[in-house]
């Protein structure tokens, strides 16, 4: 483009104003992108946590209210399940944390291969959680938060049951991030037996994994049916949804996030307009003269959108590219810090550049066009009467 | 840009007939014009003059193609001015004219061998060619020394010569100076004018000038008055001049024209 030398002497002509400009629309993209991230990353850590043929069977009324423990035997009996367990909120708290500090919950021990094959249990451990009525299956998170060992013995009080429980921890689930302490369930029910002459008689949520992934829905539709018109009617939904939902809160901070986000991009545009305008009232005179030289509207408006869009997309590359690497950083050290391991999920794609280039483009158009229109748009001999 | 002859020719370069032009300023309408005709020859350095508000910059900006007439017509070159519009005026004045300010007006961020290749952007030269062009012009004015300086590096004398190499590169038939002398000091103000005599006395080119300065009259082959927007003729004409040969000491004049024909 032959007025590339005119444009590029006009971005050099004040070089911290284009500087400031470049970075302020450089902070909004990187910004833009990263939350533009969250949604995706969100749902990557959904996926990593929730498995496609998982199901979550509830009490319609809520997660808080219970179903009662029979009906697991009916749902293991609908057509395609592979396997079924109640899950019992215990809320454990450890003496030395004084609180509920991570989740326990009571659970079948010998139905947990048929529905979390997929879990890293060494087999002679969950041999031993099904031998040993005692026994207590903990998370590598939690394992590592209070440096408990296999073998070693710990005692929980309950913040549902007025009981506290001796558990004699015999294995580990070998995922960095599993949070889980899993009991005996026929352990609960005894003791509750023994303390009040009444066992647990209810299931808190029953997971259910379907044998086959595409048969899912048919069976979340057959359980539901097996509960109609019962005391407990039932609401089925998939590990991933049912995640989803637990994280719903995050997800409407995440929404607000994203349209604060917005804001700051229309901000953004409002300081690039102004920029743009200031520059091209400084520059009235020399733009006036260039019209009376020759140079016709289209000229003046191409050169001056030019030089708007090229400033806001070298700061939309500058931005997309800060982005890719603050997120390839973060997942880097994800690699060795629990604390920043969600943050590993967050991952500039190809579409969240394209975004992030589009913001950059639209910012440059948008804060361009009205100047380069005015400056266009206003015939010489006026342009000339208000400098002369 | 090649030296030629005077090609003076009996057919007027420029002719405006029986122009006017108002202007609203507020509530007020200001006649800037009224009712000026005016035929002047090819090849020859002419100049407007008149006091502050006498309307020789808008009939200036009427013949250059900047501003338009609200009645009556301009032909510049055998073209009604009064056809084009905005874009094809501008597009006329980019081949036919060259425009040099008072102030100079040079982009700052460009050297001056830039800025006098500026209106070379507009034609289909290759940017070997459109440099070749600037170096050329740039000779013309005594500047290829300083073709890599930036304008705030140049003096003001130095600065209009620029402005006149950018108004010669296109080798346009018309050159047209708003007060090109007023914003320089006497020495400098000489050679300006001296230059542009010798753009219309080497290379044929028609200059129009519009100035208060009373040494011009020493350089022009006719000077018209202006007052009030009118083009004075007969005694007022003969009245004006003689102030302005008065304030130059006596030693301007190289003679007042009889104002156009009707």
């Amino acid at each position: 483009m032959k007025y590339w030398g005119l444009i590029a002497a006009n971005l050099r002509r004040n070089k911290l104003r284009t500087l400031l400009t470049g970075g302020a629309i450089t902070l909004a993209v990187v910004l833009v992108c990263v939350l533009l991230t969250m949604p995706a990353g969100l749902d990557a850590l959904l996926n990593a946590v929730a498995n496609n043929t998982r199901i979550s069977v509830h009490n319609k009324a809520g997660i808080v209210y219970s179903m009662p423990y029979s009906f697991v035997r009916k749902v293991r009996q609908v057509d395609g399940v592979a396997g079924a367990l109640a899950m019992t909120w215990f809320g454990g708290a450890f003496e030395e944390a004084g609180r509920v500090t991570f989740p326990s919950f009571a659970i079948d021990a010998e139905h947990i291969a048929a529905v979390y094959p997929d879990y890293p249990i060494a087999a002679e451990q969950l041999a031993d959680f099904q031998r040993y009525r005692d026994g207590a299956i903990v998370g590598r998170q939690v394992m590592k938060k209070y440096g408990w060992k296999i073998g070693q013995r710990v005692t929980l009080r309950s913040t549902v049951w007025p009981l506290s429980l001796d558990f004699r921890i015999v294995g580990e689930i070998a995922a960095e991030r599993a949070p889980y302490f899993w009991l005996n369930r026929e352990y609960l029910d005894q003791a509750l037996k023994a303390k009040r002459g009444r066992g647990l008689g209810i299931a808190g949520i029953i997971w259910v994994r379907a044998r086959d992934p595409n048969r899912v829905n048919a069976i979340m539709r057959a359980i539901d049916e097996l509960s109609r018109n019962s005391d407990a009617e039932t609401a089925c939904e998939t590990e991933k949804s049912f995640f989803a939902n637990f994280f719903g809160s995050l997800q409407g901070f995440v929404t607000i996030i994203l349209i604060v986000t917005a804001l700051v991009a229309l901000c953004i545009v409002f300081i690039a307009a102004n920029t743009a305008s200031m520059a091209v009232r400084e520059r009235a005179a020399e733009i006036a003269v260039l019209k009376a030289i020759g140079f016709g509207r289209q000229v003046i408006f191409r050169t001056l959108l030019v030089e708007a869009v090229a400033l806001s997309a070298a700061a939309g590359v500058a931005g997309v590219v800060t982005a890719a690497g603050l997120t390839g950083a973060l997942r880097a050290f994800a690699g060795w810090s629990d604390a920043l391991g969600p943050l590993g999920s967050f991952i500039v794609t190809t579409p969240v550049i394209l975004q992030g280039l589009l913001l950059s483009l639209s910012v440059g158009v948008l804060a361009g066009m009205v100047p380069a229109l005015g400056a266009a748009r206003k015939p010489v001999v006026a342009a000339l009467h208000d400098i002369f | 840009m090649a030296a030629a002859e005077n090609p003076r020719s009996d057919a007027p370069l420029i002719v405006t007939r029986r122009v006017s032009r108002r202007y609203r300023r507020g509530v007020d309408e200001v006649h800037a014009l009224e009712d000026v005709s005016l035929s002047l020859l090819g090849g020859h350095f002419v100049a407007f003059m008149g006091p502050s508000g006498s309307g020789k910059s808008t009939l200036l900006n009427l013949i250059s193609g900047i501003d338009r007439p609200d009645e009556g017509e301009v032909c510049v070159a055998g073209q009604r001015l009064n056809d084009l519009s905005e874009d094809e005026l501008a597009q006329w004045r980019a081949r036919h004219v060259g425009l040099i300010f008072q102030f100079f007006n040079l982009i700052p961020v460009l050297s001056a061998r830039d800025n006098v290749a500026l209106p070379l952007l507009l034609t289909r030269l290759s940017k070997a060619e459109r440099l070749l062009r600037a170096e050329t012009a740039l000779r013309v004015v005594g500047l290829e020394s300083r073709a890599d300086h930036w304008p705030r590096a140049l003096s003001g004398g130095e600065q209009q010569r620029v402005a006149i190499a950018r108004a010669i590169v296109t080798d346009p038939d018309l050159i047209v100076a708003d007060e090109p002398t007023g914003d320089l000091d006497a020495r400098n103000a000489e050679a300006i004018l001296a230059l542009l005599r010798q753009l219309k006395s080497e290379f044929g080119k028609t200059v129009v000038m519009v100035t208060h300065d009373p040494r011009a009259l020493r350089y022009v082959d006719a000077a018209y008055h202006l007052d009030k927007g009118v083009l004075l003729e007969g005694e007022d004409a003969e009245r004006a001049a003689a102030a302005i040969h008065a304030a130059a000491g006596g030693t301007a004049a190289r003679g007042t024209a009889a104002a156009g024909s009707r």
